[in-house]
Formats: structure tokens, sequence, C-alpha cells
């Protein structure tokens, strides 16, 4: 018996070790292989899932075209936290020739000479401060030079569930307000909030008006509905004592306050998250949330019988475009179980703010092939193009000139909300700080101090401001002791 | 040197050469390069900068408004590892060590028990932490459906709680016991039997066979269990990082975590090497703490 | 040390016996003996809790496994959740274990042959200087990899630059210092051979052989089972490891299966718990089966190696 076992075992084994062999010998090798003959550009990106087919529809177009007259093929890859993976690589002497990297990466990677600068290479393209709307060029240029290129912009809105509000229509005007609009001011939303909550038996938070936590993304941005901003470009100061700011995230605390953090954190672990049909919008269980323009495309994919409350229910996605070409913008809105409008601000002085962000395409340092990925770049900025893949990622636009086809036709029947959003003076992007990542860490955790109530927001606030003000003085000393080192060494 | 002696020291040279060039390259030139670096603002895309102490000075003594000195996170993280290694430390020593006992015990089926202790220190770190993640779930874990059957009306929200977090991931640490079993298994092997037949002999129990024949016996395993341990927890970094990454509020930002983001989020590398030399310093502090005590509780068997 | 006596004991031999040896039955039926029993039953079960929890979790759908309170039983049952996951665009499986394996394979051949050799040096040769430089060795095993991650990032990349071949971007960082040799390794073997005889060598060397010799063609042969646990132990080790292509792999093209598993973990919230358990078994197996498979040898090599000293 013994003897058997043993036999059976070294099979066994055998069989591992040669299955381990093969798999060695003759797995997969690389995702995609380029075609000979043409300069490959690598461009690592962060879109995954449809937004990555997306995406790569757009390059597969490029290299059909552009990239087979000038013999250019540009590779996607798809990669995770690309942003850091980006930064090493670039420090490794390795980097993509393109990175897909998000906003907030511009200011500091610029400022650490991770990245080639586009001022002329778009001038020779005809890419100048005019081709985009304001807010959004500004974003792009770190210390009066263009360093990156936008691939798909956007900006966040007021997401609200209007069948949600009919049905509890009561209880809004008992709140004083009107179940056929949305809120118009902050306190306005905190009052539908309250009205719109509702608890299980056990007392937990079943169903919530708005939580500033979800989806939490943008919570670092609060301050631009009240008029301020945690960072000052021009005094490069941050600004994290200023009233307007202590404002903004006593507002964000406030909710807190009423539900008891627990009961917040605990609703986030059960609900689904952004990108599963659990996510507590698409479920029902979260009436008002602070989103972007693709969330049309989100919950047409999620959650498509939102997208088809009065009439199409048994359409598919492009039968339904097909149709909604016949409708006025208002008649496809009213078909819609949701709606987006600006954000309110504390203020009406502060009408039209919002956070304009965006995905820019950046060329590392010690790119081997900048002349052949700017060629890309440029062609993901050509209007029809840059019009093409921000309909389908569900996208605003951030050219000045945007076509009519665009307007009206978009799948997101609220675009024209975000056009105006980001056309708006009030319209903020992310503050150019080139310690943005510590910046986003220590608020992440002042911004947890806060809503966990371990602190007071003043208190918390407070510290985060000396330590992020010192952190940076430390940073431009240290660049300026650079540059004279520099300076010294060549004399 | 004698001719014999130098062909020896020739033969031994030939033969450890490959560690020793490897010291050299892997170990010894990059542990000096650190300590430069350490002295240095160095962000790996520009040459490093001397700073003297500046690195040192802002993790440990720069006067700070409100009496505070230093870089409050590196004191945080330190306090929050030293805080994991008060529990996990000890209660990890005795509980693998209770097991090797129980394990050691001639029973029908100690094979299978083996093997389900040694199972979970297999598995890699990246799909234990998620694993654990899942089940500390505060609101759909199995962990809290566990404790809400049992009747516990609000169970703690673990991962997302800063009070709950570093005692979950200590009492996590505990799932993978099993390699330090397996040492201690070893050492009980070698426990001479006539020991333990003296001591039946002058009418020992159990409890004090254990006491003074087992322990005493096996001190260097203990020893140097207690060794490799103090190393270990003192560099905790992948199950956090994919657990909790640091937080809530940077109640579970180990030291380690918060080195590699100022040396790879940050690029600040030269901050990043001061962090790495404490670290080191702080590990051989203990290591020779630990040495000096164990000439008092470690006994050689001596052949 | 006495390597003879502990390479009896494998599988675990009572080590203590009573005098009167009562009969089988009366130590079965004794209490201790069960009330053992019952301590292991329980703390086996906790331990395998997390492992079952695991492999129920992965055959369901996320809806199921998403309920509160959990139910127990997959319904429906979805094993295509595995094919999911092999076939998942965003984690090439198949790649990353081809990529983890090359790595695996790599250090095993390294750590093998060199930490004998260097191992050999330390105990079958008596040379000056010896004792300090194995001290040397063992304290190396404290430095923290952070002290060195950052100089060796910076090593790799001139390495690069000057024309010696690209490190940084390609695997060599994980498995060529596999071949200059592990302390852990080293240690163990060392222990080892020095438990064997040394008149075999004596004999040897009067023959005319030489001292290579001597290893390669007596210690090695001799110490099948202690390289047996070096080898596994590497594998395992290089299989598992997270930190280390975490620091050096930045292309998706060549992350290895820690790496890749990291990937399912969503940024945005809302992981596919169903998933990721099952990506988390098919990670887990093959180490698993490797050890079900090796377990004897496996145990008995750490038996024999000893830890003491």
């Amino acid at each position: 018996m013994g003897l058997l076992l043993r036999q059976l075992r070294n099979t066994l084994l055998g069989l591992f070790v040669l299955a381990a062999a093969v798999l060695l010998v003759f797995g997969p090798r690389r995702s995609t292989r380029p075609p000979a003959g043409r300069v490959v550009v690598t461009y690592w990106e962060k879109w995954t899932g449809t937004e990555g087919a997306q995406m790569q529809q757009i390059v597969d177009e490029f290299n059909n075209t552009v990239g087979r007259e000038k013999g250019i093929y540009v590779q996607y890859l798809s990669v995770s936290n690309v942003d850091r993976k980006t930064l090493v690589a670039t420090a490794a002497g390795v980097p993509p020739d393109v990175a897909g990297l998000w906003d907030a990466q511009i200011a500091q990677f610029a400022a650490m000479d991770a990245l080639e600068p586009l001022d002329e290479m778009a001038r020779a393209c005809g890419i100048t401060s005019d081709y985009y709307k304001p807010v959004y060029w500004k974003a792009c240029t770190y210390e009066g030079r263009l360093w990156g290129l936008i691939s798909t912009p956007w900006a966040v809105a007021l997401h609200y569930n209007k069948r949600i509000f009919q049905e509890k229509a009561e209880a809004i005007r008992k709140a004083g307000g009107d179940p056929s609009r949305p809120p118009r001011t902050i306190e306005e939303l905190d009052r539908y909030a309250e009205a719109l909550d509702e608890r299980d038996e056990m007392g937990r938070l079943k169903v919530a008006g708005y939580l500033p936590l979800e989806p939490g993304w943008f919570m670092v941005h609060t301050p631009f509905w009240f008029g301020a901003s945690i960072y000052d470009e021009h005094s490069q100061r941050f600004t994290l004592t200023d009233q307007r700011v202590i404002q903004a995230f006593q507002w964000l605390r406030s909710y807190s306050e009423r539900l008891g953090p627990k009961s917040m954190t605990d609703f986030r672990a059960g609900a689904g998250g952004f990108s599963g049909t659990l996510n507590p919008f698409l479920a029902g269980t979260l009436v008002m949330e602070q989103q972007g323009p693709w969330m049309a495309n989100y919950i047409e994919e999620q959650r498509p019988s939102m997208n088809r409350w009065k009439m199409f229910k048994d359409l598919k996605r492009n039968e339904k475009l097909a149709a909604e070409r016949k409708l006025s913008v208002e008649e496809r809105r009213a078909n819609y179980e949701w709606g987006a409008a600006p954000f309110p601000p504390s203020d009406p002085a502060y009408a039209g703010a919002t956070f304009a962000g965006f995905d820019v395409l950046v060329i590392p340092a010690g790119s081997k092939h900048k002349k052949e990925a700017f060629e890309f770049i440029a062609y993901v900025n050509r209007q029809e193009v840059m019009e093409k893949i921000c309909s389908l990622h569900c996208k605003n636009s951030c050219l000045t000139k945007v076509s009519d086809e665009f307007r009206n036709h978009h799948p997101n029947p609220y675009i024209e909300v975000f056009e105006n959003l980001v056309s708006s003076p009030n319209a903020r992007a992310i503050p150019p700080c080139p310690i943005w990542p510590e910046v986003v860490d220590e608020m992440n955790s002042t911004i947890q101090n806060i809503y966990l109530l371990n602190a007071t927001t003043e208190e918390a606030l407070r510290e985060a401001q000396e330590r992020l003000q010192q952190k940076l003085e430390k940073f431009k000393e240290r660049q300026a002791q650079r540059r004279r080192a520099l300076a010294d060494a060549r004399r | 040197m004698r001719a014999a002696e130098l062909r020896q020291l020739g033969k031994g040279m030939a033969f450890i050469s490959p560690w020793l060039i490897g010291f050299i390259v892997f170990t010894l030139l990059p542990v000096a390069m650190s300590l430069y670096y350490s002295f240095t603002d160095f962000a790996l895309l520009k040459g490093p900068l001397p700073v003297g102490l500046d690195n040192y000075r802002e993790l440990m003594w720069e006067p700070h408004p409100r009496g505070r000195f230093g870089d409050p996170h590196f004191w945080n993280s330190l306090k929050n590892t030293f805080y994991y290694a008060a529990m996990a430390l000890p209660a990890g020593m005795l509980v693998s060590l209770g097991l090797a006992l129980l394990l050691n015990v001639r029973l029908f089926g100690q094979a299978v028990y083996r093997t389900i202790i040694f199972l979970p220190s297999l598995v890699p770190a990246v799909a234990s932490a998620m694993l654990w993640m899942w089940l500390f779930n505060s609101k759909l874990g199995l962990i809290n459906a566990a404790l809400m059957s049992l009747g516990v009306k609000d169970p703690p929200g673990w991962l997302s709680d800063p009070r709950w977090a570093m005692p979950a991931l200590a009492f996590m640490s505990l799932w993978g016991v099993g390699h330090t079993v397996v040492i201690y298994l070893a050492g009980l092997q070698d426990v001479p039997t006539e020991l333990y037949e003296a001591a039946e002999i002058d009418g020992a129990g159990r409890w004090r066979r254990l006491w003074h024949v087992t322990l005493p016996m096996i001190s260097p395993v203990i020893f140097f269990n207690l060794i490799m341990a103090i190393i270990g927890t003192l560099q905790v970094f992948a199950v956090p990082m994919i657990m909790t990454g640091g937080g809530p509020a940077r109640a579970t930002q180990f030291y380690t975590m918060y080195l590699y983001d100022n040396a790879f989020s940050y690029l600040k590398m030269g901050y990043a090497s001061a962090m790495a030399w404490i670290q080191l310093l702080i590990i051989l502090a203990l290591t020779a703490v630990a040495f000096w005590s164990s000439r008092h509780w470690v006994h050689y068997q001596g052949k | 040390m006495n390597g003879a006596q502990s390479k009896q004991a494998v599988g675990g031999a009572p080590r203590e016996a009573p005098l009167r040896r009562p009969s089988l039955l009366r130590r079965i039926w004794s209490a201790e003996h069960w009330m053992v029993h019952l301590a292991l039953l329980c703390i086996s079960v906790g331990f395998l809790m997390p492992f079952v929890w695991m492999l129920l979790t992965s055959v369901k759908t996320i809806e199921q496994a998403m309920k509160f309170p959990p139910e127990i039983v997959p319904r429906p049952f979805v094993p295509e959740n595995y094919v999911t996951v092999l076939t998942h665009p965003k984690m090439h499986f198949l790649l990353f274990a081809r990529n983890t394996l090359i790595i695996a394979v790599l250090s095993v051949l390294g750590t093998t042959l060199s930490s004998s050799l260097v191992a050999y040096g330390f105990a079958r040769i008596k040379f000056r200087g010896r004792g300090v430089l194995f001290a040397i060795m063992l304290a190396t095993m404290m430095i923290p990899f952070p002290v060195t991650m950052v100089s060796l990032f910076r090593i790799f990349r001139w390495l690069g630059d000057n024309g010696l071949g690209q490190w940084l971007g390609t695997y060599k960082p994980l498995w060529v210092p596999a071949w200059f040799g592990s302390a852990f390794n080293i240690f163990l073997l060392r222990q080892f051979f020095m438990t064997i005889p040394e008149e075999l060598s004596e004999a040897a060397r009067i023959d005319g052989c030489s001292e290579f010799g001597i290893y390669w063609r007596i210690i090695l042969p001799l110490s099948r089972p202690a390289l047996a646990v070096v080898a596994l132990f590497t594998f395992m080790w290089a299989w598992n490891d997270f930190l280390g292509p975490l620091v050096y792999i930045q292309d998706q093209d060549q992350y290895t299966l820690s790496l890749g598993l990291q990937t399912f973990q969503s940024m945005h919230g809302g992981t596919e718990y169903h998933l990721l358990m099952a990506a988390s078994v098919l990670v887990i197996l093959p180490v698993i089966v490797l050890f079900f498979l090796t377990q004897k040898t496996f145990i008995q090599g750490i038996a024999t190696t000893g830890m003491k000293g």
C-alpha cells in the first residue's frame, strides 16, 4: 500500500513538473504583439474594461491611419496605479513613451523634471491656449510651460434620483423643498438629505439621502463650493485655515455628527462600491451623490432600466440611442429616472462652481520616441477624435469649440449641464501644487479625522496647514539649493 | 601564515566566493550607499544633494508648534509598529509554542493536524490579505456575522475603526504561525528522552516536566524564533498595505509602509534612506538586548 | 549536533514515553488524549475556516457573496467564476503564472547551487576568519530590505545607463541575487553538512579527491533531504514574493501572480469578491499541491537540519 501511494505521489509530482515545464515553454509572453517595421510607442493607461476597450478603439484607429502613414504603432497597456508606476519607471530610466495620468500628476511630475515639455510640439500643431476652455488649459500648465494634453475631461455635478423624489414627495415638501427639482443651495441639500434618510429595524442606515463619503472621490475639493480652495498658487500657500475652507469641512462633518460615523462606514462597507450592480446610487440606497458625466454610461451598463423610465423599456443600448435621436433633450431627460444638476454652492455668488478634472496624456522624461508619442497625443486632440472618445467615455469636452452633434446627441442627455459648468468662471481645476501626493495623503487622514470625530474641524485643519506648508517650504528650499548647486557647478 | 593555512584559506574563500561577492555588491555597497543617501536629498531623477543631518532632523527632532518634534507620521508609524509588535509578538510566541506542544503529543491524526496548522503559512501575503479583508468586512464579513449570531449587537468596524484595526491585524498574524510551529517541533524532537524519564522517576508531573525539562531544553529554539520574530514584526509591510493602506486615519500605517511611500510615491529617497537606517539601528538594538538577556535563560546542550 | 538521532524524528516519534507502557487501549482512552484532541480539533477548524470560506465564496455569484447574513451554501453554484478569472482582461492569469514560474525556477536553481557551495565552505573547510565571516553572514539576516531597496534601485539603474546590461524593467533584480547565496539557506545547509562524518571527507582526500570533488560527489548526494527543503522553501518564497516585484516590476506584461492578484482590488471600491477569491484559490493551489506531494521530504529535511545552534 505504501508503495502504491509513493508511486501515485511520484506520478503526480511528475505531472506537476510537466505542467510547469509546458507553461514555461508554451505559455503566453505578451498581451499584444506590435507589427514589424514601425516605431513602437508604448502607452500606459489607467483604463480597463469598457473604458479601456474604448480607448483601444481610438488607438487602433490611429494605428490604421496616421500610424500607418508615419510608421508609428501605439501599444496600449492597461496599468494599475499608473501614476506611481510611471514615476518609478521614469526614475528607473525605462518609462513608457506616453502615459495616461490624472490631472493631479502634472504639477508634481513637472516640478520633478519627470516630464517632457510640450509647448513647441503643440504650437507646431496649432494647439494654443485658446484651443481649450480656460480652466482646462491652465491646469495643463505649470510654471508657464505646457506639460500634457487632455485625453478626456470631466466635471462634477449633483446626481439625484427623480423617482425617489416623487415617492418621497411628502417628506421633501415637509422639509421645505420641491420634489420636482433638485436642491439649489447646500443648506437645501442638507434638508433634502435628512428627509430622504431611511433606517432598518436595527436602526442602521438603509437608505441615505446624501453621503459626502459616497463616492468620496472629491472630498478634498469640497471648499470649491464654498468659494475657496485649499491652496493658493499665487502666494504658494495653503489656505486650510481660511474661514470658508473650515466652513466647507465643517459641512462635511455635519453628516457624521448627524448620522454617527460608524453608521456611515458600515453603510459603505455593505454597499457595493462604484463599479458593481450594488452601487448604492443604482441600487436606490443613495438618493443623491456627487458624480461625473460618466454616470450615464455606468447606469446604462449596470442598471439600464434607470435610463428607460417611461419609454424604450425593451430596447438595447444602440437602438435606444438611435430612437433618442428623434427626441428633444427635454424629452430624453424625462425618460431618465435620474437627473444631473449643478452641485449646490453655499452661496449664490459661487454659482457654477465645480471641480473640473481630467485625464491627461504626458510624455515622461527619457522617453525614447518623443516625436512619435506626440503624434498620437495630437491625434487624440483633434476635435473629431476628442469628441468621439469623450462621447464613448460619456464625458464633456475641453475644447472651446463644441459641435452641435456632440451637444445634442451625446449619450448623456444632461451633458449640457456639464458643458455649462466647465465654461463658468467659478469652475476650478486641481491646485497646481508640486507636493500633491503628500497633500492628498495628509488631507485624506485629516478628513478621516474630521468625519470620525477624532478632532474638531479647526484643529485638524490647522495641524494639516502647518504640516503641509512646512513641507512645501522645504521642497522649495531644496529646489533653490539645487539650482544654486547647478549654477555653481557650471562656473 | 603558514603555507598549509594559506592553502586552506584559498580553498575556503573559493567556496564562499559567491556569497562574498554577493555580500559586497548586494549588501555592503547598498548599505553604505543608503547611509550616504540618508544625508542627502535625492529624487533619483537628478543627482543627490547633500543636506547633512537635515533628514534625521526632520524625522526626529525638528521643533514644531505645540511642543511637537520631528515628523508626526514617522512617530506615528513607529508607535503603530511597536503597538502591533507588543500584541503580535507575545501572542505569536505563546500560540506557536503551545501548538507545537500540543502537536508533539502522539495522537491519531497527528500528521493531519500538523498539515492544517502549517497550510496557512504557505499562502501568499496578497491572497491572505484579501481573504482576511473579506472576513473582517464590518457589514458582510463572516467574523461579524458569527459575532452577531452569538448575540453581539454592535460588532466592531474592524478595519474601518481606528481602535480595532490594529488588533485585527495582530489577530490575523496568528493564522500564519505554521512555520514557527514546525521549527519548534524540530526542536522538541531533539529533547533526549532520558531527561523525561529521570524527571518522572523523581515524581514530576506534566506541568513540572514542561517547565523544568522541555522549556530549558528548547530554549535555543525559542531564542532563534524570538530573534526571527523581532526582525519580521518590525518589517511588516505587504499585508497591511493591501488590507488598509495605512488607514483609517493612519492607524495602521506601519513603519515600512511610510518608508515605502516616501521612497516611491513622493520620491524622497534620501528621507526614506534615513528612515531605513533608523529601522536598522532599532532592530540591532533589540537583537542585542535579546542576546544579552539570553545568557540568563538560554541553555545550550553543548555537544 | 546529533544528526543521526534527529534523523529518526520523522512524523513525530514520541519523546514523552513513560516508564511503564500502558496498553494502547489505555492510552487512547486517557482523558489527556481526548483533551488534546479536542483542543487541536477546535484550533484546526479555526485554521481551516478561512480556506473553506474562500472556496465557498469563489463559487458564488457576487449578489450572494454580498448577502448579509452570509449564506453558506452557494446557490447557484458558479464554477464558471474560475473560467472568468482565467480569461479576465485585467488579470492575464497564465501570463502572470508563467512570469512567476520563470523567476521561481531561476531562483531555486541559483539558491540551491550557490548556497550549498558556500555552506560547504563554511562547514567542511577550516580556514582563518571562517567564524567571523559566518557571523557577518548571519548578521546580514537582520538587515531590513528597505535599507538596501533604494540603493539597489540606483545601482541597477547605473548598470543600465552605463551599458552593463539593463536590469530595471527585467526580472534580473529578482533572481540574480539568488545565485550569490541566501543567508538563511546557507545557514540551514551548513548545519546539515556539519552532521556528515569527517571520516568520509578524510577518506576521499586520501584518495586524491579535490575539495570540489568531495563536495560534488559525496556531500551533495548525501544531502538530498536538506537540498530539497532549500529548493522547496525557495520556490514557495519566490512564488509568494510581493515586495520584490512591487519595487522592480512596473510593466503590467511582466507582473507576477502576487502583483496581478492585487489588481483585482479595485481602486474605486466594490471589489468583486467572488472573482477575487477564485483568483486567490488559483494562486494558492500550486503551492499547496506541491507541499502535499513533498510533505515527507519537507518535514524530514527540517528535522535533520535542526535549528539549535
